[in-house]
């Protein structure tokens, strides 16, 4: 697949003060428990009072980072509407669950329902922004948002949409914090961010984020030339997958001036990284976790904290690499254009 | 020019039979699947039919080979005897022999089993093998156990668009073959009947208490159902290659959303209309060329008025056989666009046309009836397959006879 992929615009909600303004990326100071809330912004200037009561908190999160995406490319109609998400809206889920169980199946409020459908973000971004084009939703885990992204190029290349709006969205709540510490996803103890990568313990910190992009065949600053995912390698497979999307790619590990990893403080998972991170050691490295959290989607917020290290500057060439929990590893490759 | 996509293999288990052969048997038969649940706990049990396959999870567990292993869901179990068979029909001994996509989907991944002990996973006090379950929550876990049980891993993910999902799957796997990122993938969809979609519905008034009566004057909702069907997508060129035997060629589909309504499709049938319009431009056949649509026919109130629209829209007084095989098989949800679309491919390569069953008064609103009756030796060479869901999601296929 030959496509150029032009990054156009974009927009993040994240435990960081990354939705308007320059990013300055902060440490945050957690208590309780090793778990990271996004920051909301103020939701009433993208959605009337009386729809923005009736949304869940992930629907909102998800419908208002995609709307301050495409005002941020000054675009209103994308050609496509792609996105991931690990778990959809974890809240109405689980409303759903309680009300069968509270109300013994009998009258039902179907809102929790109907929003908590995989695809109901992506249905409202389209019924918004009167989209009737191509639309998708992926729900896998750390390869949902890469799946959305490898889509987007698809459609680019192959000329059914010149501009793709790609975004994912995850939400933590306490009820499923719980659930997946009983299986080891988080640091027991509670863990501060500054301590993240250092703490020499399993688990990660729990996080949660909506962020968006506007692809576009239409050349831009900053290109994604690449993006190569690998499904339970091995370390030495894992290194074989780089060395062949490098190569793909036409590219020295040397050329490389920022890695962007996202390494999360589990020390299962650790090896992996250290493997990457061996190949270029002539780069800057850019841990993001300890800035938003693990999660399924994270991957977003990595390519978008990518992005912003382009647009400052001094890295031209940026490599991301990121596995959730050891299962789904993706590479992305970022070149800005040279002008 | 991008290469053309063929069928070569297919898997299905669903209300009507446990492989293609029973569900053929079935549709020929006009022996629907309908009835009510053994295995779903509910006070709707007794009330509302549905479309439930013929084995206990235990029963499945076993013909899966895995006896005794609480961790496959009954998704994953109704998917792993669909991607059984395809592989098998497809005449593939060993999956891993080059690199393949596995594109699956789910609209609620493992949640007949996990509402089971839900409520016993957030008491701290329990312990027990249910933990193994909490995995299975999400879309992903049934895809990856089906995915490492093949050893299908070039590309391994899930989509979930409502109704539309496993269409979207099969769009999905084709065209990470014309873009030559595979050569082969296997797409399509599972899903086990919960008492969390049957409420879900419910609560949506959307279930008729009666068996479903799509294009029908009296339809009062739909029946919802469970199953999985995968079909195997090769390039042209693979087939050539290793000289696999064609079932049909997708040649063409079309994904296109309403932006109407997040739970009802727009009167006039817009999405569906553009959906199966440009599905048709992209196989290069003509309105005249096609024989047989087999539609979205929930027999919900709306789908079917919009869907009726569409289809006198696009083909205006010509409009060909249709019918609907939920009567049949439930509306089984992220499966039903993979499961359709195998009936879609029957229809070509029997050369056969499957009833709408449960159809006695012509809609009011519509000019169009479906087809009532078994139609055999009906020379059927293109067919289109809607799935329309929430959100506004629509998605048309286009299958072709394979003629060299």
């Amino acid at each position: 697949m030959k496509a150029k992929c032009y990054i156009r615009g974009c927009a993040a909600i994240s435990p960081q003060e990354s939705f308007a303004g320059h990013f300055a990326p902060q440490l945050l100071t957690l208590e309780g428990k090793s778990m990271m809330r996004v920051k909301e912004p103020d939701y009433s200037g993208f959605i009337p009072p009386n729809s923005l009561r009736r949304m869940s908190r992930v629907l909102k999160m998800g419908l208002v980072a995609a709307l301050q995406c495409l005002r941020n490319s000054n675009t209103s109609v994308p050609g496509a509407i792609i996105t991931g998400t690990g778990r959809g809206s974890l809240q109405d889920t689980e409303k759903f669950l309680h009300n069968i169980r509270d109300y013994a199946e009998t009258a039902l409020n179907p809102t929790p329902f109907i929003q908590s459908t995989y695809n109901s973000v992506n249905g409202l971004i389209a019924l918004q922004q009167q989209c009737t084009e191509y639309n998708n939703t992926f729900v896998h885990r750390g390869f949902s948002f890469e799946h959305a992204v490898l889509d987007s190029m698809m459609q680019l290349a192959e000329g059914n949409a010149t501009e793709v709006l790609t975004g994912a969205f995850d939400e933590m709540t306490d009820e499923h914090f719980y659930i997946k510490s009983r299986i080891g996803y988080w640091k027991n103890e509670l863990t501060q961010p500054a301590e993240l990568l250092d703490s020499n313990t399993t688990g990660s910190i729990s996080g949660e984020g909506a962020t968006f992009f506007l692809f576009s065949s239409k050349p831009s600053d900053i290109c994604l030339e690449g993006i190569k995912m690998v499904y339970k390698p091995s370390g030495e497979e894992l290194q074989q997958a780089l060395q062949a999307f490098l190569s793909s790619q036409d590219i020295a590990a040397e050329e490389i001036d920022l890695l962007v990893s996202g390494r999360n403080g589990d020390t299962q998972y650790g090896h992996f990284y250290d493997g990457v991170e061996g190949e270029f050691s002539d780069a800057r490295v850019f841990y993001f976790k300890p800035y938003c959290g693990e999660y399924d989607t994270a991957g977003a917020f990595g390519l978008w904290a990518a992005v912003k290290e382009l647009e400052i500057g001094p890295a031209k060439t940026v490599l991301l690499y990121n596995n959730f929990y050891g299962e789904q590893h993706t590479f992305m490759l970022l070149r800005k254009a040279a002008i | 020019m991008a290469e053309r996509v063929f069928i070569t293999g297919m898997g299905m288990i669903s209300a009507i039979g446990n492989n293609v052969e029973e569900n053929f048997r079935s549709l020929r038969a006009q022996q629907s699947g309908l009835g009510h649940t053994r295995y779903i706990e509910t006070i709707h049990r007794e009330v509302l039919p549905v479309g439930e396959v013929k084995l206990s999870t235990e029963e499945l567990a076993e013909r899966a080979g895995k006896p005794g292993s609480p961790e496959f869901t009954r998704t994953t179990l109704l998917g792993l005897a669909a991607m059984q068979e395809a592989l098998m029909s497809a005449g593939i001994s060993d999956p891993r022999e080059l690199p393949a996509a596995f594109i699956n989907a789910s609209t609620v991944g493992g949640m007949c089993d996990t509402e089971k002990v839900y409520f016993d996973i957030l008491d701290p006090e329990k312990e027990g093998t249910f933990l193994k379950y909490i995995d299975t929550l999400d879309c992903a876990d049934c895809t990856q156990r089906i995915a490492d049980e093949t050893g299908i891993r070039e590309y391994v993910t899930t989509i979930s668009t409502a109704c539309s999902s496993s269409a979207n799957a099969l769009m999905y796997g084709a065209r990470l073959i014309q873009q030559g990122l595979v050569q082969r993938a296997v797409c399509g969809g599972t899903e086990a009947l919960t008492r969390f979609t049957i409420n879900g519905f419910n609560s949506l008034k959307n279930i008729d208490k009666q068996f479903c009566r799509p294009f029908d004057q009296q339809r009062n909702g739909l029946n919802l159902g469970e199953g999985a069907a995968y079909l195997v997508l090769e390039s042209e060129s693979l087939v050539r290659a290793r000289k696999a035997r064609v079932m049909a060629e997708l040649s063409g589909w079309c994904n296109t959303n309403e932006a109407f309504h997040p739970t009802a499709p727009s009167p006039e049938g817009d999405g569906a209309f553009e959906a199966m319009r440009k599905a048709l431009a992209m196989s290069g056949r003509a309105i005249a060329d096609v024989q047989y649509v087999n539609v979205h026919g929930t027999a919900t109130l709306n789908n079917d008025a919009s869907e009726g629209k569409a289809l006198e829209r696009l083909f205006g007084t010509e409009v060909p056989k249709f019918s609907s095989t939920k009567p049949f098989t439930g509306h089984t949800l992220a499966a039903a666009g993979a499961i359709e679309a195998i009936f879609s491919v029957l229809a070509i390569n029997r050369q056969m046309i499957f009833p709408n069953l449960n159809f006695s008064e012509k809609m009011e609103e519509l000019g169009i009836t479906p087809e009532t009756k078994l139609l055999e030796e009906y020379p059927v060479r293109n067919v289109i397959s809607n799935s329309f869901g929430f959100g506004g999601n629509n998605a048309s296929l286009v299958f072709s006879k394979y003629e060299g």
